[in-house]
């Protein structure tokens, strides 16, 4: 009797539909229609996640591309590559004075104005320059107005020092000078002595100081003025095809490029 | 992972099942509404073959079982519930009707389990120990005891 009355009671409790459905509409949401996909959020995980990664790598990328080069060269010979940010994010050397130079320089990360800064206190070079040992400071970049600003400033700093010259180039130019083995400031000398003196050759020329090169120079070439006058000189585009001094006489032929 | 035609084909074969045991576990009405929620995501993630349609109830049973002490387990336990907290509409249940369920709710949950079991849903005490995870002599004595209350609480004129 028990029985049939716990039965007959418990019958009369029952699911209704609105918990069913309720029930239902709630499955499908969690299982995204039955595809076995989780829920919403997994997608915006994965989309900071990736947002995050591009940030990294795009920042990455974006400091560590040069858009800019530095190269410098008395004897020794190195190259500054700086990026957007006017920051040195690598030192090349190319010569051995010039790895044993690079080596003992810190200046990575640097502003790059301080980065030459440091580099012509250090007391190798300061001696160079005082026994009339020449520095070139070139500026290659593109058209643009980092390589303008570069250019203007390290131009400033070359007025200021003894025996420093600086000069702007373009990037395919430097490509040719690395191809040769030369920072770009020697190979600019290299192309203007090779024109009045067509045996010298690229390793020569690797091993001279720019005092020496320009020497050479003077010497092979015919009736030119002395380039030594300009000690605070700064000669705006010079190119592989030679440069003019402040007479205005050209020198060399076009070569190259 | 399950269709959608076998998980409306499981809720509606076991709902009523779900909501009992809703009934004799927990504090309301409301709260089974997260239970069979639990169950039935459970069941349309679950990967069970299922050998029979006793074995899928078997298993619907545990799984609301679970989830029920689950819940639970984040409230604080009231020593007594009414009918009226348990049901939709207790209004529509008969007196002597709800006089049962009353009695049988009254009963400490261990024993409202076994009593449902066995008395409603016809499962043997073997059938409950491994449905509950019990020995199964204490089955038997969850029984006769529950049995004995009952017979009180519902007065001398139900016998067996």
């Amino acid at each position: 009797m028990m029985n049939e009355k716990l039965k007959a009671s418990f019958d009369l409790v029952e699911a209704d539909d609105k918990l069913k459905e309720s029930t239902l509409s709630f499955i499908k949401k969690q299982t995204n229609g039955y595809t076995g996909k989780k829920a919403v959020i997994y997608p915006y995980l994965i989309a900071a996640a990736a947002c995050l990664i591009l940030l990294l790598v795009g920042g990455n990328i974006l400091y560590f591309s040069p858009t800019a080069e530095i190269s410098m060269d008395i004897n020794p010979s190195i190259q500054l590559s700086i990026n957007r940010f006017d920051r040195v994010i690598s030192v090349e050397a190319h010569n051995d004075d010039g790895k044993s130079l690079a080596e003992s320089l810190d200046i990575m990360h640097q502003n790059y104005g301080d980065a030459v800064d440091n580099i012509i206190k250090e007391e190798k070079i300061q001696n160079l320059l005082s026994d009339n040992e020449e520095l070139t400071i070139t500026v290659v970049g593109n058209d643009d107005a980092q390589t303008d600003r570069v250019f203007a400033e390290l131009e400033a700093t070359a007025k200021e020092q003894k025996n420093t010259y600086c000069y702007r180039a373009k990037t395919e130019e430097v490509e040719k000078a690395h191809e040769v083995g030369l920072s770009y400031g020697k190979y600019r000398a290299y192309l203007e002595v090779s024109a009045v003196n067509p045996e010298i050759t690229a390793e020569q020329i690797k091993g001279m100081t720019m005092r020496e090169i320009r020497e050479l120079m003077n010497s092979s070439a015919e009736g030119s003025e002395s380039h030594k006058n300009n000690n605070n000189g700064c000669l705006n585009n010079c190119n592989g095809n030679g440069c003019t001094n402040a007479n205005g006489q050209g020198n060399g032929q076009g070569n190259g490029r | 992972m399950r269709s959608e035609q076998e998980v409306v084909r499981a809720i509606n074969q076991y709902s009523d099942t779900v909501r009992r045991l809703c009934m004799i576990r927990l504090k309301n009405h409301a709260d089974s509404e997260d239970i069979f929620q639990t169950v039935f995501l459970k069941y349309a993630l679950s990967s069970v073959a299922f050998k029979s349609d006793e074995h899928e109830k078997a298993w619907i049973i545990r799984v609301t079982l679970n989830a029920c002490k689950d819940f639970l387990k984040s409230f604080s336990r009231q020593h007594t519930v009414s009918l009226e907290e348990l049901i939709d509409k207790p209004e529509e249940i008969p007196p002597d009707f709800r006089y049962v369920l009353e009695a049988v709710l009254s009963l400490e949950q261990k024993y409202r389990d076994v009593v449902y079991l066995h008395f409603y849903e016809n499962y043997t005490a073997v059938e409950i120990s491994k449905i509950l995870g019990k020995n199964v002599n204490t089955v038997y004595t969850l029984l006769h005891r529950s049995k004995q209350m009952l017979k009180e609480k519902l007065g001398g004129a139900y016998d067996e």
